[in-house]
């Protein structure tokens, strides 16, 4: 069967260590997630996603620092292209709820776990 | 190895035909438990832009660093894929072996295949084990498309901030101080001391705690290097490595700043405060917490002990008040979680009362009840031999035979379903309970939430590993130091401070900090001049339009851009991108992980 990948995008200085303490702590979640660290998400352009939707990936989650995030402005830029993926999305027919952006902190490891969750029923139907 | 060196070595690797080599740890059994590590380097070893592909033991253990090695002289490998524990902890150890190798350090790609693959899927071996290929093929593709580059050195403050004046802050600052730092003590309290003046007689020194805390006190004072805020309120930290910035209150109200290159979290811990009815607590003069009647015991005269107007003839220690709490047996804190963890230090703490009791008035019964006696420091099992010479009757009970306490005007009488005896009720009279009460975190959630620290299941702060990386926080240039990390006696936390210490001495010992070269770069070939990217930044002057030969393009400074990346989103020829992490990487890696 083939898996429904889940692809976490994860900030070097707060989601990624987050990502690291669900680890530490032993909780457990699917083996078909695939974290990636970025400075900032903010650096991927639209076509990012919608290339990678077309390349196999089921979800993407967007786990981003928020407010928390060091670089200045980012995160409202983040959001707003975030915004404008939706609505290519939305063009091409990929139900949105593949796409999610969020804030997980370096000890947000129930968030963390939830976020998951959300995203493996949503991939469910793809 | 100098700068020109490193330079010429970089250019070389840069021009040479990639040569990857890709290493799996097992971490032990921590990652290979879970993980079929033959697999997944077998996997590799097949995968192109590969030369080797191997598995080891420990891969960052002088002997698997040494593999790398032998294959960068002997195989030519010139970038490297590290399969192993997250990057946080070994990312830089791999680093270093390329740059001893003469590969620029930056043609490494570490890749986590334990805390976020062996680690969280346990019960799917098969799934983490396809998985972490996956991850280590998908390190192939970036780090086949990564450049050689070089560290960017930022200026740092030389100073340290301390938080905390107690024991552990006083210790720190003045070990820093001792290497040549300027140190800063932010204590929130009038006084410099935190709980060292409560304590009595101190293990093993037999020194009272208010004269060691007048000699560090003294110490400090004379020190010119170090300064003392005394009843400051932090009400703001912000900053990150080599810069940060703590705002606080003074005494009388004005606001003030310490900046600082580091920070160590010298904050110290809280006496559990038992509930009322905990084994009588607060409904009865004659039930006191431990560190109350080591206080009381300094002030009575020898002889006859006597409290509350009565002669006490007997005294029982109750362990584990507040600790090594049981899920539905102890009531939960505040936040609805219970105390599990053990607070190491009360057993020999308690032994320790009782002996100096003992010493003091002989002719008073001691009787000692507890679950389990850890003794645990050096020659602390002695002061459980003398208590038990002296007389001192212990009792053992276990984790869900709690004992029990039933008071009236006549006394206490103490029930304990004893373990020593094979399980008999044992039931005696005592005048006086002394309840030994863990330590529990101090209050530093403004500090940890401004900050992000973070803090185990325990809400103590957490190192990122207690070997490889002992008192140093996830966040760069934090350090812990003493019982803000988990409970500890004196001797430990004068070992952990003076660790913390040596760790912002060593990060600040030159007046700059080198920095990952992770900023914008712009491919001048591919740039049109557009103009779209400078509006995206933030930072005045690390972005703006310029011309270089007689063509206009984006110009970046090195020495004011983050990194961020917000430049690169908007450009249309993908002409900028931040070094080291470029979106052609990223589109190759989500390949490598969609590739069915």
């Amino acid at each position: 069967m083939t898996q429904k990948k889940i692809l976490i995008i994860t900030t070097n200085h707060s989601s990624y260590p987050g990502a690291d303490a669900v680890g530490q702590a032993r909780m457990a979640y699917g083996a078909n997630t695939y974290i990636i660290r970025v400075p900032d998400p903010v650096m991927f352009p639209e076509d990012f996603y919608l290339r990678a939707y077309e390349k196999g990936i089921a979800g993407i989650i967007i786990m981003s620092s928020g407010s928390d995030c060091p670089y200045e402005g980012a995160y409202e830029r983040l959001s707003k292209r975030v915004a404008r993926v939706y609505e290519q999305m939305r063009a091409k027919g990929i139900a949105s709820n593949r796409l999610k952006l969020t804030t997980i902190c370096t000890v947000c490891r129930a968030a963390f776990l939830k976020e998951i969750s959300e995203m493996e029923k949503a991939v469910t139907a793809v | 190895m100098d700068e020109k060196v490193k330079e010429e070595a970089s250019k070389d690797n840069y021009r040479q035909e990639p040569k990857v080599g890709v290493y799996v740890c097992h971490c032990g059994g921590n990652i290979s438990d879970i993980i079929d590590v033959k697999a997944v380097a077998a996997a590799l070893a097949k995968y192109p832009g590969v030369t080797v592909a191997r598995e080891y033991a420990f891969m960052c253990s002088s002997n698997g660093q040494d593999l790398i090695t032998e294959d960068i002289k002997t195989l030519g490998v010139n970038r490297t894929v590290v399969a192993a524990c997250s990057p946080s902890l070994h990312e830089l150890t791999f680093r270093g072996v390329l740059q001893r190798a003469g590969v620029n350090p930056y043609l490494h790609e570490h890749v986590n295949i334990r805390e976020q693959a062996s680690w969280v899927h346990k019960l799917d071996k098969a799934g983490a084990t396809a998985k972490a290929i996956k991850l280590a093929q998908a390190g192939v593709e970036k780090v086949l498309r990564k450049d050689a580059l070089n560290a960017i050195r930022v200026a740092a403050e030389q100073r340290v901030a301390v938080i905390g004046g107690g024991a552990a802050g006083m210790k720190a600052a003045l070990a820093a101080a001792g290497k040549g730092l300027e140190a800063v003590i932010l204590e929130k309290t009038p006084r410099l001391g935190g709980k060292l003046p409560e304590l009595g007689k101190m293990y093993p020194s037999g020194e009272e705690g208010a004269a060691v805390a007048k000699k560090l006190e003294d110490l400090v004072l004379a020190e010119k290097k170090i300064t003392v805020h005394t009843g400051a309120e932090i009400d703001f930290v912000s900053g990150f490595v080599g810069n940060f910035k703590i705002n606080f209150k003074k005494p009388d109200g004005s606001s003030a700043q310490v900046k600082a290159g580091a920070i160590v979290m010298a904050t110290g811990y809280e006496h559990y405060k038992p509930y009322k009815g905990e084994f009588g607590y607060g409904e009865d003069g004659t039930v006191l917490t431990l560190p109350a009647f080591t206080a009381l015991m300094k002030k009575l005269p020898a002889g006859r002990l006597e409290y509350g107007g009565r002669e006490i003839k007997s005294l029982t220690l109750i362990h584990c008040v507040g600790s090594r709490q049981v899920e539905g047996v102890h009531k939960p804190q505040a936040d609805g979680k219970i105390n599990d963890y053990c607070s190491r230090v009360c057993c020999t703490a308690a032994l320790h009362a009782a002996n100096q009791l003992k010493e003091k008035y002989p002719g008073v019964r001691v009787y000692d009840v507890y679950r389990d006696i850890r003794a645990y420091g050096m020659k602390h099992e002695e002061y459980y031999d003398k208590a038990s010479k002296d007389g001192v009757l212990f009792m053992r009970h276990n984790e869900l035979d709690q004992p029990v306490v039933v008071s009236d005007r006549t006394g206490h009488t103490v029930k304990v379903k004893d373990v020593l005896t094979w399980g008999e009720e044992l039931e005696f009279k005592t005048d006086l309970l002394v309840l030994v009460t863990g330590m529990t975190p101090a209050d530093i959630s403004l500090i940890k939430s401004q900050l992000k620290l973070p803090s185990g299941a325990d809400r103590f702060l957490q190192e990122v590993h207690p070997k490889l990386r002992p008192v140093e926080l996830a966040n760069s240039g934090i350090f812990v130091a003493g019982a803000a990390q988990y409970p500890m006696d004196s001797t430990e936390v004068m070992a952990s401070a003076g660790t913390a210490a040596a760790k912002a001495a060593i990060l600040l010992a030159e007046p700059d900090i080198p920095l990952e070269p992770f900023v914008a770069v712009v491919d001048e070939h591919k740039c049109t001049g557009c103009g779209l990217c400078p509006p995206e930044c933030s930072y005045d002057g690390a972005l703006m339009m310029g011309e270089h030969n007689g063509k206009k393009v984006a110009v970046v400074n090195p020495a004011l851009c983050k990194g961020c990346g917000a430049c690169v989103a908007v450009c249309p020829t993908r002409a900028i991108n931040v070094a080291g992490w470029t979106l052609e990487q990223f589109d190759a890696m989500v390949d490598a992980i969609a590739k069915e």
